[in-house]
């Protein structure tokens, strides 16, 4: 009998305009077939937010960015939890009707979803978010007022309990930019998935506990043309559900390589997949060096990296030229067919038309 | 604390291994990083562009 169980990580990098992925939750079928293929799926909140909409995948574990760079350089674990109280951290500038709408949808998980939240707390300072486009093309952002975002995040943490912290932040209402209209109509770039990250990262790197975000923003006006891959954004007055639900079953980080029992460390990873063309990020870079360093007390071989061609994004960072050890497929059903054979066991190439004969070495 | 975005050209270096170590010392001289990518790799003059969000102290 075999055997470990089969774990997966899947990234699509946030604000690079990844055709799937980079808009409303749409990785999320791709998420919800690999978790079917997997044993345990580790993915990120880029991946599995829908704004209102998510999908309960009980063997999915749901890491914030910066846990996951943390994870795949092997400095923290993760330990599966059952729920986790959340503290909800509203910016000081949403506007009272809008904080209203972000409190009864609190409320709403709470009563309809069985969540456990802790009080929520107000900053104590608005943080003032501004949006940006780097040359890239990729999104990101500043907050005025980090500290304030802390402040308060501490306390939720410290007094009221909180073991993860949803943030929902004030973003900058957009006048109907080409920009906006492009990410709405499924061509363009998040806008907003840069500073999202930037929020995240800060709350996960001081405390150590999971966070994810939603941008609190004035309702759009009525456009028939919407994407389907933009349009759970369009269905309410928040995209806080989605945050609530995946931060409630969260993992926690374990800061030492205590290998607590049911933990789960970056070396027994067994695929990571990845656009192709974003091979450039901390955490798969990360797993990629599993290759040419064997670390102490890793278990097992490095994991397999499977770069998927067929989601483009605004990066320009293939494995090869980063040294990066990677399987190349033109699609996430053909990266599903690359884990099948992998799990059981079959080298990939075997199953293409031509197999080349071995040569003496 | 204040954030700031950053960009930087770095050696390509022979491994993914040795790349981070390089990237993360770069970033280390202009604050602490939050969060960074490359972005692109010029193979002719075996340079990488690094796009990052650092934090330094300081109101």
């Amino acid at each position: 009998m075999t055997n470990h169980p089969y774990t997966v990580v899947l990234i699509v990098p946030t604000g690079i305009g990844a055709e799937i992925g980079g808009y409303a939750g749409d990785a999320l079928p791709v998420a919800r077939a690999m978790a079917h293929v997997a044993d345990c799926l580790i993915t990120h909140p880029n991946v599995l937010n829908g704004a209102q909409l998510y999908w309960n995948l009980p063997n999915a574990l749901y890491v914030e960015g910066y846990g996951l760079d943390q994870f795949a350089a092997g400095r923290w674990g993760l330990n599966p939890v059952r729920q986790n109280r959340v503290g909800l951290l509203l910016d000081q500038a949403i506007e009272p009707e809008l904080r209203w709408r972000h409190l009864q949808v609190a409320d709403a998980t709470r009563a309809t979803l069985g969540l456990d939240l802790t009080e929520y707390l107000v900053t104590d300072q608005p943080l003032n978010v501004c949006l940006n486009t780097a040359d890239s093309g990729a999104t990101w952002g500043t907050i005025q007022h980090p500290d304030s975002l802390l402040r308060a995040a501490e306390t939720l943490i410290q007094k009221a309990g909180a073991e993860a912290i949803a943030v929902v932040a004030r973003f900058p209402d957009d006048e109907g930019s080409e920009v906006l209209q492009q990410y709405r109509y499924g061509q363009g770039v998040d806008p907003l998935a840069g500073a999202e990250a930037v929020i995240s990262h800060l709350i996960v790197r001081a405390f150590q506990v999971p966070c994810a975000h939603a941008p609190a923003l004035s309702p759009l006006p009525l456009d028939p043309e919407i994407s389907p891959k933009s349009a759970a954004e369009e269905l309410g007055y928040t995209f806080l559900p989605c945050v609530l639900v995946g931060l409630s079953r969260a993992p926690q980080f374990l800061l030492q390589s205590t290998r607590a029992a049911g933990s789960i460390w970056a070396d027994q990873v067994d695929a990571v997949i990845i656009p192709a063309d974003a091979c450039g990020g901390s955490a798969v870079m990360s797993f990629a060096s599993q290759y040419y360093s064997k670390w102490e007390g890793a278990r097992r071989k490095p994991p397999k990296v499977i770069a998927v061609s067929g989601n483009s994004t605004k990066m320009q960072v293939p494995p090869d030229v980063l040294r990066i050890p990677a399987i190349r497929v033109n699609s996430y059903l053909e990266a599903l067919g690359v884990l099948v054979a992998d799990r059981a066991g079959i080298n990939p190439t075997a199953l293409s038309p031509t197999v080349a004969p071995l040569q003496c070495l | 604390m204040t954030t700031h975005f950053i960009t930087a050209e770095i050696d390509l270096q022979e491994s993914p291994i040795a790349m981070q170590q390089e990237i993360e010392a770069e970033l280390q001289k202009r604050g602490e990083p939050l969060r960074w990518a490359i972005t692109e790799v010029n193979e002719e003059s075996q340079k990488v562009v690094v796009e990052a969000v650092v934090t330094q102290p300081g109101e």
